[in-house]
């Protein structure tokens, strides 16, 4: 009996080192360059008819396209379609990622915090960033609610300032968390199945069917999320409300 | 059989408990550090190729043809707006056409009627004229012959007078002098 931890060993597939680095190729890369594959087949080569009336794939691309740009349209505003191509992008390997994750015998590359921290940081890092060249020292204002009396600003600027620093972790977390949970709850319960064997093993059986329903809802919920939260983040930096 | 089936779920959650304590021991996969440079190193690799991707090839294509679309859409919208405009513009003269003809129709009509009275009472006119152009030859010709008559009787009184004269003197009348008298006769009626 493997141990339901056992698929998210990383395994080498290639070993690669640049210098002290290593570079190595293996199954997360394998699976995130999968997913890269998918990302260019629905995006690129299922719409490149560019028909008027469009197929079956060409409607689910501009569909995603759509999506992501409404939801930068709504949280950011015009000043966000300068980051309409990350968002896009964000998403859609997340998407992917989670999906992908979900076929029997594959790997999903969101269920390691490294991964989902390393594109939290980048997200917190560059709206960092952002905020500070658009607004200069004024994007310290950020953590200063307006109209609050200057005593309880004594409680709310550690509060806004500490908010503002879990955002990477509450960020990669969620994601990571909701990965490794649903994927270790299948692998359990299809323990369970073969445990109980034929006579006991229906039960659980049904169970991942219908758990297996929900996993694609939070794969696709947790792209979601990641992207919305994201462009939250942006906005607070290019329009500073609160 | 109950039995078996407690047993088997009892056996299974043992396993599933000693399996997470088997990968306890090992630690979590994810907890790894060995495994960090790896995947972040091909993290950023895919990453930044899906960025390229979805930037210059998938982003420009589809909004480009989302574009055309709206654009296609509008244009045939803006088209049908036209058409039924032009529809409206052509209802519009048709009917001013129409009410023309009606105006025209009655303006002849009217024409046609005072142009048929007018024709009827020239055409009564000259026959008033012919009649009356007849009853005046036909009233000049009773005078005609009544004159003659007259000039008859005249002559017939005379040739009476002469008769009746020769019969009662026995001898013709002086011409000259029964004229004379029968012109006082008939002057002094």
């Amino acid at each position: 009996m493997h141990s339901p931890m056992e698929q998210f060993e990383i395994k080498r597939l290639l070993n690669f080192h640049l210098g002290s680095l290593d570079a190595s190729y293996t199954n997360s890369a394998l699976w995130m360059t999968i997913a890269v594959i998918c990302a260019f087949l629905l995006f690129v080569v299922g719409t490149q008819k560019r028909a008027l009336v469009p197929g079956r794939i060409q409607a689910m691309a501009e569909m995603g396209y759509e999506f992501v740009a409404g939801m930068v349209r709504d949280n950011v505003g015009d000043a966000g379609k300068k980051y309409f191509p990350f968002v896009l992008t964000l998403f859609v390997f997340i998407l992917f990622c989670n999906v992908l994750g979900l076929i029997p015998y594959s790997f999903t590359a969101t269920s390691h915090i490294v991964v989902t921290f390393a594109m939290a940081a980048v997200v917190f890092v560059g709206v960092t960033v952002i905020g500070f060249a658009r607004h200069g020292a004024h994007f310290l204002s950020l953590f200063v609610p307006k109209g609050v009396p200057f005593v309880l600003l004594l409680l709310l600027v550690p509060i806004e300032i500490i908010s503002y620093f879990v955002r990477p972790f509450s960020l990669s977390i969620r994601l990571f968390a909701n990965m490794l949970a649903g994927h270790t709850m299948l692998k359990v319960f299809g323990g369970f199945v073969v445990m109980l064997g034929i006579i006991g093993g229906w039960a659980p059986l049904a169970f991942i069917v219908v758990f297996t329903g929900l996993e694609l809802l939070i794969a696709f919920l947790q792209a979601y999320v990641f992207a919305i939260l994201t462009c939250l983040y942006l906005n607070d930096a290019i329009h500073l409300h609160h | 059989m109950r039995k078996q089936v407690y047993s088997a779920l009892a056996a299974a959650l043992v396993a599933g408990a000693s399996g997470t304590a088997v990968a306890a021991e090992g630690g979590m996969p994810q907890l790894n550090p060995h495994d960090f440079a790896p995947q972040i190193v091909w993290l950023v690799i895919t990453f930044v190729v899906l960025y390229l991707i979805m930037s210059k090839l998938a982003i420009p294509a589809i909004s480009d043809t989302l574009e055309k679309r709206q654009g296609k859409i509008q244009s045939d919208l803006d088209a049908a707006e036209k058409a039924s405009e032009d529809t409206r513009a052509l209802v519009a003269a048709y009917e001013k056409r129409l009410a023309d003809a009606r105006e025209e129709a009655r303006k002849l009509h009217r024409e046609q009627a005072e142009a048929d009275s007018a024709a009827a009472a020239a055409r009564l006119a000259e026959l008033g004229d012919k009649l009356n152009a007849r009853i005046d030859e036909a009233e000049k010709r009773i005078a005609g012959q009544r004159q003659t008559v007259l000039e008859g009787i005249e002559d017939m009184a005379h040739d009476i007078a002469a008769d009746v004269y020769g019969k009662l003197a026995g001898q013709p009348a002086d011409a000259g002098a029964l004229k004379a008298k029968v012109a006082a006769v008939k002057g002094g009626r």
